[in-house]
């Protein structure tokens, strides 16, 4: 009974997806691929979660209009659903709610900027090794190899000894490792690109370097690239909330969910809610960026899931 | 508390178990675990362990009196009735990170230094000299004159002989090496004459004895320091080894860790007259462990992980003393907040209405209880409460008024900007502020800088660690941060205070460069103070100009706090000492 039962889900299944497929073969590229979307669950929950978190960490400080400074010694350690306090204040009597969306705002903008750095840096390099082999492939491959040998948080505390506290550095730090990641990546599609016929005949064609990069692989690679790239917005995140952790991220006042994470678990015995709401976000956050990643990755190229996950094991 | 409602509501055996438990016969947990056993639910079990906690007498609370010494200070945990066991290992969590046990060379002393070494005299738990290594002292009509009687036959935990030559010659290498020895510069010769140390003065002075008392003055054989390296930095004295006078010798010192000291079996006892053990310590061993994460210190002592604790966080205390396990010790502290306004950046800090103003605009009653859980005070002054120098008269200063904070600031010539940041001249209230990442001065420092954004100053924080946070605050002129704020910890304020505030110390520790001729005045008539009178008019004048000048911003002081589990006895924290002796203690089996 049992195995009938399997086999009869098989079948529905099956057919569910060549239903999808068909439906598929009938309509443009581009409503192919919100049709794709749209029968992902991981990337449609993702995103519900995503707008959330997003709409808090846009939208919530500009509509409480609250100041994330603003302290009241007379209202410390309030729980949350207090009377003018959505979820509670802290040890200084500072609004958690408000610290909390813009501690979002925050990590979302370093997630930003981590990524667009690592995006631009990795496509450049990647291509470039890719592309030329020889001496510049050593190189770069090199360097990427040696970026990639250290851990993350190691590079970020190097960093900051150097170039100081603050974001800034953080950007600097997760962004190098994660343009290494990319660029690896990045460079084995182009090898793979090479050999093929189109990069061939574009060669015959005497066309220069640069023109056969930018026109003719670098859109066959755009692609896979900022699939990782999405996939990497989870790791900045999460690195960026571990430095503010160990106080090399954000400096107060200004508010990070790590930081907040930190300054709260000297008081979990007592109020545990000024440790738990930001990290309850830091997970959401997280959870959101990774479940959309998730999703791109099978929506554009399932062949990198797997590839992905290999280096951010790291 | 009465116990009949107990007995009403659950009856005759839960309040036999209560009785039981109040009485200590019975541990909280085999109390709470009993109750489980008996039916009774977590809320029903909290309202009798609180009942029963009630009025529990776990508590000791010391006071000093300021201005007076009227100290009344409870020895908690004594020995009572009991008969000390001897033998077992005290392990003590440390608020800190570890120092050289190097009297000469730390920057800083341990409790380690009480059980390592000895000081010429201490203080008793009344604030009273009494000799300590000497078994007796004295001091000549005129105050020149200090006469330190060292018994014969003493040596250190090497063997060596440490008779009176040897100890004048350790404080005589204090005068010449040691960075801290300017805390006693009325001091002018150590001599031995026989069995004695004679300590000459230059000229008569009622502190002299102060710093001999501290960890820094602690007698060391100094043939085995210099034997290690002496003042070199690779010196092994106070890492590898030490070799003092104290009942415990140097076992084990690691950084970040913990530090192992083991029981001196040949030690002779002390001339200490209010310690109960004339002999060798009773403990084995005793082991402190660095506990830097505020939040686990708590925990560690409940867990039952250590015995005793220094320094809990704030906000844990009132939880501890519910415990009847435990005995909490808070006394207030000589320690204190302080922010530096560096002259070197006159256009901020170069007047003094400006810096009266910022002064007005912070809540230091507000940061106590809100910071510190009310485990401490605001301070107006340079000293807190604890010192028996204590001037009132400067709480006159520096109170919380934002109204006479944005009045000074606006005579000062600020002008509020549309954007609620004042000018001067062109010049944006815009500074730079500098703060150790430590927990409780990051609070702080968010919560000054919040207050005067309240009267249109902008400071910008920047959290460095400590080792930055010195060289930062350390530079000359401009190179110094502009503001930092800073914490101390000394068991004599006048003294360290001197250094900070006086004219002779620029740039380091007197971070502000300030000079201020009154205060230099009063650190002068202080220093040649030769009688208590004499000591207190020039204490109180140095916190009067202090508090007015605002060389330094006080902020607030925060309570000593100690924890013991209750089979510990003998160990005394009070008020006049920075650390407790171990001398007398012993572990219940």
């Amino acid at each position: 009974m049992t195995a009938e039962r399997e086999a009869e889900a098989r079948r529905v299944s099956w057919e569910q997806q060549l239903a999808v497929f068909e439906e598929e073969q009938h309509v443009p590229p581009s409503r192919r691929m919100v049709m794709r979307m749209r029968h992902n669950k991981l990337l449609l929950l993702g995103s519900a979660i995503g707008i959330l978190v997003l709409a808090a960490g846009i939208l919530g400080p500009w509509l409480s209009g609250a100041d994330y400074t603003a302290q009241s010694f007379q209202d410390t350690h309030l729980p949350p659903l207090s009377e003018g306090h959505l979820l509670g204040t802290d040890g200084l009597g500072r609004d958690l709610a408000i610290r909390t969306f813009v501690g979002i705002r925050v990590s979302l903008i370093v997630a930003a900027g981590v990524t667009a750095l690592a995006l631009v840096a990795g496509l450049v390099l990647g291509m470039m090794a890719g592309y030329f082999h020889g001496w510049s492939d050593k190189l770069i491959g090199g360097i990427v190899d040696f970026v990639w040998g250290f851990p993350l948080i190691l590079v970020a505390v190097l960093f900051a000894g150097g170039l100081g506290e603050g974001l800034f550095p953080v950007i600097l730090a997760v962004g190098l490792v994660n343009t290494a990641a990319i660029a690896r990546v990045v460079r084995g599609e182009v090898l793979s690109l090479s050999e093929r016929e189109f990069i061939e005949a574009a060669h015959a064609g005497g066309y220069s370097n640069f023109r056969i990069m930018w026109r003719h692989i670098f859109p066959n690679i755009l692609a896979p690239a900022l699939v990782l790239a999405s996939y990497y917005v989870a790791v900045a995140i999460i690195a960026e909330a571990a430095l503010s952790f160990i106080g090399l991220g954000a400096q107060p006042p200004l508010p990070s969910l790590g930081q907040m994470v930190a300054d709260g678990r000297n008081f979990l015995r007592q109020n545990h809610w000024e440790s738990t709401i930001p990290g309850i976000s830091l997970v959401l956050l997280v959870l959101s960026v990774s479940l959309i990643g998730d999703g791109l990755r099978d929506v554009f190229d399932p062949r990198l899931r797997h590839e992905a996950k290999g280096v951010d094991d790291k | 508390m009465g116990q009949s409602w107990i007995r009403d509501e659950f009856g005759e055996e839960v309040a036999e178990l209560a009785e039981r438990y109040r009485s200590k016969e019975v541990s909280r947990r085999s109390f709470l675990k009993n109750l489980g056993l008996l039916g009774l639910g977590a809320t029903s079990a909290a309202t009798i362990l609180a009942a029963c906690t009630d009025g529990a007498e776990n508590t000791t609370t010391t006071a000093a009196g300021g201005g007076g010494g009227d100290t009344s200070t409870t020895a908690a945990g004594g020995n009572g009735d009991m008969e000390p066991v001897a033998g077992g290992t005290l392990r003590e969590g440390y608020n800190r990170d570890i120092s050289k046990h190097d009297p000469i060379t730390t920057n800083w002393y341990d409790p380690a230094f009480f059980a390592i070494y000895e000081a010429i005299v201490s203080n008793n738990p009344d604030g009273e000299t009494v000799p300590q290594f000497a078994s007796d002292w004295s001091v000549s009509d005129d105050g020149l004159t200090y006469t330190f009687q060292v018994p014969s036959g003493k040596t250190s935990h090497s063997g060596g002989v440490i008779d009176a030559e040897a100890v004048a010659e350790f404080y005589r290498t204090i005068q010449a090496e040691s960075f801290i020895a300017g805390l006693a510069a009325p001091v002018d010769t150590y001599e031995a004459d026989g069995d004695s140390v004679i300590m000459r003065m230059q000229n008569a002075w009622v502190g002299a004895l102060g710093p001999h008392k501290t960890g820094y003055w602690r007698i060391i054989n100094i043939a085995t320091w210099r034997e290690l390296g002496g003042i070199d930095v690779d010196s092994t004295f106070g890492t590898e080894t030490a070799d003092g006078t104290g009942p415990f010798t140097h076992e084990e010192w690691v950084p970040g860790s913990h530090v192992l000291v083991n029981r001196w079996d040949d030690y002779p006892g002390s001339n200490t007259p209010f310690f109960e053990n004339e002999g060798p310590a009773h403990l084995d061993a005793i082991r402190w462990t660095v506990i830097t994460e505020a939040g686990q210190r708590a925990t560690q002592i409940e867990n039952g992980d250590i015995d005793t604790l220094i320094g809990p966080a704030p906000q844990d205390i009132s939880r501890l003393e519910s415990n009847p396990d435990l005995t909490v010790i808070r006394h207030p502290e000589w320690s204190g907040y302080h922010l530096s306004m560096n002259r070197d950046y006159d256009e901020f800090f170069g007047d003094v209405l400006t810096r009266q103003g910022l002064s007005h605009s912070l809540d230091r009653q507000g940061m106590v209880d809100a910071i510190l859980a009310g485990n401490g005070a605001p301070t107006f002054g340079p000293f807190p409460t604890t010192d028996r120098y204590y001037e009132p008269a400067v709480q006159d200063f520096n109170q919380f008024d934002v109204d006479l904070a944005n009045q000074k600031l606006d005579e000062a010539g600020w002008v509020m900007g549309s954007d609620g940041v004042r000018e001067r001249d062109g010049v944006r209230f815009e500074f730079e502020y500098l703060v150790e990442d430590e927990s409780v001065q990051r609070a702080v420092a968010e919560a000054v800088a919040q207050q005067f954004s309240v009267v249109g100053a902008v400071a910008n924080l920047n959290v460095v660690d400590r080792a930055v946070a010195f060289e930062e605050q350390s530079g000359e002129g401009r190179d110094a941060a502009a503001m930092s704020l800073f914490f101390w910890l000394w068991p004599i304020p006048i003294d360290v205070l001197t250094l900070f505030g006086g004219s002779g110390t620029i740039p380091v520790p007197n971070f502000s460069h300030a000079v201020e001729p009154r205060i230099d005045a009063a650190i002068e008539a202080w220093q040649g103070a030769a009688t208590e009178e004499e000591g207190q008019a020039a204490q109180s004048e140095f916190q009067l100009a202090w508090a007015e000048l605002l060389p330094f911003m006080p902020i607030m002081n925060q309570n000593a706090t100690f924890v013991h589990h209750n089979r510990v006895h003998g160990w005394q924290p009070f008020v006049w000492n920075l650390y407790p002796y171990y001398n007398d203690t012993w572990i219940d089996a």
